[in-house]
């Protein structure tokens, strides 16, 4: 069993845990891996065991580039959780990966939550977070068989308008 | 229902006092408010025969609960969940009498949601270990129901331009109505500028944003419509309902769009073709409060108002009580208490028997003054007909019909 405390929590993934531990392996490794449906060779995220289009159980493992664009966001003021006082405020950010976008219905895409961190894995400062920004996946190693993928601002122009509260 | 529509009524309602210390259990808090819901109705312990609650292993189950009373049952089920269960269990309690397991029903939920399990998520919650699914949001600081609704919220700002002076009118809408209500914690009337004001909690949400954390049980009782005359109070016909209706992919909600998009969309086709209704019809709502926000978006989706129009429908003055669809006149979850839902349901049925119990002296006998200031009256004159939006999360959502 794979086990790590990461900011006052015990992250648990035991040897039978068919959904992540594979997945967070990847990411130590520094891949981020999605499952490809062997039917109709969509991707999907969390890992599952059932394709959630055409229901086929068989799948594989395909690593994917990590770019995406920011869809939405939250900016956390107030920690919940006690280990992230001090982090806070932070953004958490839902990201919608390059590939897939718009499929198999245009409401749909492969999307991940994490944080949007500077490269030593602070917090982003919030006036730089911002719905249509461009980012990438970074690896925020934590124990040998388990990293966070976590999502950081690139040079690329954002995608149209940006859009942020304010 | 097809041919259930008007068959069965709710005739009794009961609850605790509602507030931040109840200094006792679970089920002291039940037994209190299934008592108090079976007075209402003019039931004895031998006329419940069955029991239902909802819990997040935050109270007492019915085989402890119903005995206290007397009550021996032909059919309990505890289930597990929160907001949204109200209307799903009514709609089940419906079917278990429809095929002859039991005859009445107590509903009931008992929470210590602020001494015992914060439903905010802080305290022992906050620290427990995660693994499985909980590993795709909780190490990135994504746990309580606000930081997992956040981005749904701001979505609907970057789609429709809705503004957060707009959203603080469901507060200060709910504060007005929690000022003719007794019961309710918060009856103290905000400004949008209080809302506006308050602290940050995750943005989008401030303070006034979210709803309260209370101690409290509730209950609402369910019998057939024929059962129903022969009880002390008119009876409130249930005309439709819908039950946890979901998005797709609940498992990763962010997985299906569009994000301002909630269970709704879904629920709504369900529940006003039962009850042969449309949202024209309907006097009054309980649009669920865990946040502002999630009021706006269920009377949006369920065609209150145009998609993408919730924010100048919340803020137009409809939803106050001297407006054409007063929303959650108790004060909702944002002031009078949080329950996961109950409150509301409880409120609608008052109000629809013309009972609603608030600062007019002849309040018991239906006697209202119809005068809105605060500290005064908040019965909505002549309701006929009210409708329950429960919020489980974005992608899940239960809806009832009711009628006098
Ligand atoms: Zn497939």
């Amino acid at each position: 069993m794979a086990t790590v405390e990461y900011r006052g929590m015990n992250l648990i993934v035991p040897e039978n845990d068919s959904e992540w531990r594979e997945y967070l392996k990847a990411a130590r490794e520094h891949r981020l891996v999605m499952r490809r449906c062997a039917a109709c060779g969509l991707l999907r995220h969390p890992p599952n065991h059932a394709c959630p289009w055409c229901a086929d159980l068989r799948w594989s493992w395909q690593e994917v580039s990590g770019r995406g664009t920011i869809h939405s966001y939250e900016i956390v003021v107030q920690a919940i959780q006690p280990g992230f006082r001090e982090w806070a405020p932070y953004p958490v950010v839902v990201v919608e990966l390059d590939e897939q976008r718009g499929q198999p219905t245009p409401d749909e895409g492969l999307r991940m939550i994490a944080n949007l961190v500077k490269p030593d894995f602070t917090p982003e400062w919030e006036d730089n977070v911002a719905i249509g920004k461009r980012v990438r996946v970074l690896f925020q190693d934590l124990a040998p068989e388990i990293a966070l993928p976590q999502f950081t601002l690139t040079d690329e122009p954002a995608e149209g308008r940006t859009w942020r509260l304010t | 229902m097809g041919n259930l529509r008007d068959k069965y009524c709710i005739v009794g309602v009961g609850e605790t006092e509602y507030s931040r210390n109840s200094g006792r259990t679970t089920r002291a808090m039940a037994v209190e408010a299934i008592k108090k819901a079976m007075n209402d109705a003019g039931l004895g312990p031998k006329d419940v025969d069955g029991m239902m609650s909802y819990q997040q292993n935050d109270s007492t189950p019915s085989l402890i609960v119903g005995p206290d009373l007397g009550i021996r049952l032909n059919f309990w089920v505890d289930m597990v969940g929160g907001g949204s269960s109200t209307e799903a269990l009514i709609g089940l309690a419906m079917g278990a009498i429809e095929v002859g397991m039991c005859r009445t029903v107590a509903l009931f939920r008992s929470m210590n949601g602020y001494t015992e399990v914060r439903i905010g998520g802080t305290g022992a919650r906050a620290a427990a270990p995660v693994r499985g699914q909980e590993l795709a949001t909780r190490p990135y600081g994504m746990t309580s129901a606000g930081q997992v609704f956040a981005p749904t919220f701001m979505r609907h700002m970057h789609d429709y331009g809705t503004s957060s002076a707009q959203v603080a009118h469901v507060k200060v809408a709910h504060s007005k109505h929690a000022s003719q209500n007794p019961k309710a914690l918060y009856k103290e009337r905000v400004t949008v500028e209080d809302v506006l004001n308050s602290r940050w909690i995750v943005k989008p949400l401030r303070l006034l944003d979210c709803c309260v954390e209370t101690d409290n049980a509730t209950c609402l009782v369910v019998t057939s419509a024929e059962r129903a005359r022969d009880l002390r109070q008119r009876p409130i016909y249930l005309m439709g309902v819908a039950g946890r209706v979901s998005k797709p992919r609940t498992d990763f909600p962010w997985a299906h769009g569009p994000l301002s998009r909630v269970a709704g969309y879904y629920a709504k086709d369900i529940v006003f073709p039962m009850a042969g209704i449309g949202p024209e019809d309907v006097d009054l709502t309980g649009s669920y409060d865990a946040f502002t926000f999630t009021t706006l978006l269920q009377l949006e989706e369920y065609g209150f108002c145009k998609k993408g129009e919730g924010g100048a429908y919340v803020s137009s003055g409809i939803i106050e009580l001297a407006g054409k669809r007063p929303n959650n006149t108790s004060g909702g979850h944002l002031c009078e208490a949080y329950t996961h839902g109950m409150n509301l349901v409880i409120e609608n049925v008052r109000q629809l028997r013309g009972l609603a119990d608030d600062y007019c002296p002849g309040w018991a006998e239906g006697k209202h003054s119809y005068d809105y200031s605060p500290g005064k009256c908040r019965q909505v004159k002549d309701a006929e007909i009210a409708m329950n939006l429960g919020w489980s999360t974005p992608a899940t959502g239960s809806a009832l019909i009711l009628r006098r």
